[in-house]
């Protein structure tokens, strides 16, 4: 089986060869991993696709993460950023302070000045391998543009300008969304960081994140597969998360992979959860070949499990590790 | 209850409308000696903190707290003023040049501001000459600097290189915290101490305050 063969069969809810093999290499790594500069690739989108693209080939895995921060980063909705260097880019001031500057918060149009070409070519160099279009959700759209301490002030002080800001951000999902998926890519990732336990109670989840988190899945998951990426401990808010009707839920590394199988029934996909931080950037190649052994040992029986790290690998990430989670997950990965 | 364990209570609950109204009354009152108001500030907000450590609170309600906490100080200040000797102590604190993680600083800065201290934030993604020239300018006793581990670590070097430079060294007791921040890490750069959450930070510059000889 190629890499995209793997990874449909999955979805499809059928055994593979292996458990694919898709840690999420995206614009955080891939710069640094091929010898490029962050500020370089972040402000080029034909230099972030090449970086991708290479580090894919690099890695030998099956899949790669498509962001749409490339060229004029429209995965901001125009904040301004910082990027310099190797620094990873920063969102250095909030768009809407507001109710009077809901306004402000502007769809960008994504087939405008050729921007999607550089998701293109990264599909095309991808080959046989899966590209995932990343996409912010709503609630995390608005929160950026908003900033993270106004916008959760506003849970209690002004709940509606929250409901109000997710409203206008939900256009912005969905035409990006779009965007990817008729840019070729395999399969959609949702990012809502922001909405597990380690940040806001499952209550206000349900009132705050859920319906334009489960309205993005439907509209989007007409057309691919749709993974749901919450950052941290999303545990209490699985069966939730399941009931978008995402294909796949990205669990990160907080999360008992055995745990969130019970939570969330057999119907679902699960990806994860080899921990970026502590793993990955931190540990040694037996730090990694245990946390790759134990994830199989959780959620390779029965399948409908693709192995990834729980978030972003991040950019001073050594190579070493990220290949031996490759080769660790090939070595116990068959089926 | 009394009117401080309702201040208790206004600051918990993260209820600043009512926190305001108790600081009003306060004032009016004018009986109340100011370490009782800091004392039951600075325990209010040790309890949001633990709330948040067990899982009871989330984010937006020690938001809401810390909220509750400036607006009541807001009106207690010209009070509290008049009243006291001395600060207890002069804190300048931000994070660091490449990080803009502002919740856990800011929470931080509530827990201080409600325990008395003077604070002076300079908020986040700052050079470290900036972090110099407050510290001089305001004299201050403690530094503490938010940063969260990976990248940031040089940054912090480079704070502690910049005090050296400017002499300060000796004269600045310096923490450091933060998300995903390791006690570990402060060891390595040099700080003088670390702390991880509400409760711990103001435990550490008591001690480091109180070691001052004033
Ligand atoms: C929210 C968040 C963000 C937001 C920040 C928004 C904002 N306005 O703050 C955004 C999206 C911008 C962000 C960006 C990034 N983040 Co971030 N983020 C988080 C997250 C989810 C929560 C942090 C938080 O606010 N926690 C809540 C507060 C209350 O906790 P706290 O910060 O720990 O603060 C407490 C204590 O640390 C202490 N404290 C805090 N400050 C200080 C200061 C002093 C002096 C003292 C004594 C104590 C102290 O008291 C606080 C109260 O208890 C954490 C994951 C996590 N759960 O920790 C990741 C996390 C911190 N981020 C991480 C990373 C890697 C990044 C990014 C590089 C991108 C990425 N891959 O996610 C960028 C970097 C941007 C940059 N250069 O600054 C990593 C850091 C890993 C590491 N060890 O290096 C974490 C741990 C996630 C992870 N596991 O990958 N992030």
């Amino acid at each position: 089986m190629n890499p995209r063969d793997r990874f449909a069969a999955v979805i499809a809810g059928e055994q593979p060869d292996f458990v694919p093999v898709i840690p999420v290499l995206d614009g955080y790594f891939a710069p640094r991993l091929t010898g490029r500069k962050n500020d370089e690739c972040w402000l080029d989108g034909a230099c972030m696709a090449a970086a991708l693209a290479e580090g894919l080939r690099r890695l030998g895995c099956d899949g790669v993460v498509a962001e749409m921060g490339l060229g004029e980063n429209p995965n901001v909705l125009g904040c301004p950023l910082e990027v310099r260097g190797h620094q990873v880019p920063l969102v250095v001031d909030t768009l809407v302070n507001g109710p009077e500057d809901l306004t402000k918060v502007k769809v960008p149009d994504p087939w405008a000045e050729g921007k999607m070409e550089p998701v293109q070519q990264l599909v095309e160099a991808a080959g046989d391998s899966v590209v995932i279009g990343s996409v912010r959700s709503p609630f995390e759209f608005a929160a950026t543009v908003r900033g993270l301490i106004g916008f959760m002030t506003d849970f209690y002080g002004n709940p509606g300008l929250v409901r109000d800001l997710i409203d206008a951000c939900f256009p912005a999902t969905i035409t990006l969304g779009l965007a990817l998926a008729g840019s070729g890519v395999d399969a959609l990732v949702i990012k809502d960081s922001f909405a597990s336990s380690s940040m806001i109670s499952p209550g206000h989840y349900l009132e705050f994140a859920f319906p334009s988190e489960a309205e993005a899945v439907k509209e989007l998951g007409g057309k691919l597969p749709v993974i749901l990426h919450v950052c941290r401990n999303s545990l209490p808010i699985l069966p939730d998360m399941a009931r978008t009707g995402a294909a796949v839920l990205e669990i990160d590394s907080p999360v008992d992979l055995i745990k969130a199988r019970e939570a969330v029934g057999s119907a679902v996909v699960l990806k994860g959860n080899i921990d970026a931080v502590g793993v990955i950037e931190k540990g040694s190649r037996a730090d990694v070949e245990s946390a790759v052994r134990a994830a199989l040992e959780a959620a390779k029986p029965g399948g409908r499990f693709i192995l990834s790290t729980g978030d972003s690998i991040p950019s001073s990430a050594p190579e070493e590790n990220v290949a031996a989670l490759v080769e660790f997950g090939r070595e116990f990965g068959k089926y | 209850m009394d009117l401080l364990s309702r201040f208790q209570k206004a600051i918990i609950d993260g209820d600043a409308d009512a926190a305001a109204a108790i600081a009003e009354d306060i004032t009016r009152v004018a009986e109340v000696r100011p370490d009782a108001i800091i004392n039951s500030l600075s325990g209010a907000m040790e309890t949001v903190g633990g709330k948040y450590e067990t899982g009871e609170y989330f984010i937006p309600e020690m938001l809401r707290s810390a909220e509750a906490v400036e607006k009541a100080l807001s009106l207690l200040d010209p009070y509290l003023f008049e009243r006291r000797r001395d600060f207890s102590g002069v804190i300048v604190i931000g994070t660091v040049k490449g990080d803009i993680h502002n919740i856990g600083k800011n929470i931080i800065v509530s827990a201080l501001r409600a325990s008395g201290y003077e604070v002076h934030d300079l908020g986040v993604n700052v050079p470290a000459g900036k972090f110099v020239d407050r510290v001089k300018e305001v004299n201050a006793d403690l530094l503490l600097l938010s940063a969260f581990t990976t990248s940031t670590k040089q940054a912090l070097v480079e704070v502690l290189t910049a005090l050296e430079e400017a002499g300060l060294r000796g004269r600045v007791k310096v923490v450091s915290g933060g998300a995903a921040h390791s006690e570990e890490l402060a060891r390595d750069v040099g700080v003088d101490a670390f702390a991880s959450d509400v409760k711990s930070t103001l435990a550490v510059c008591r001690e480091l305050l109180g070691k001052r000889g004033h």
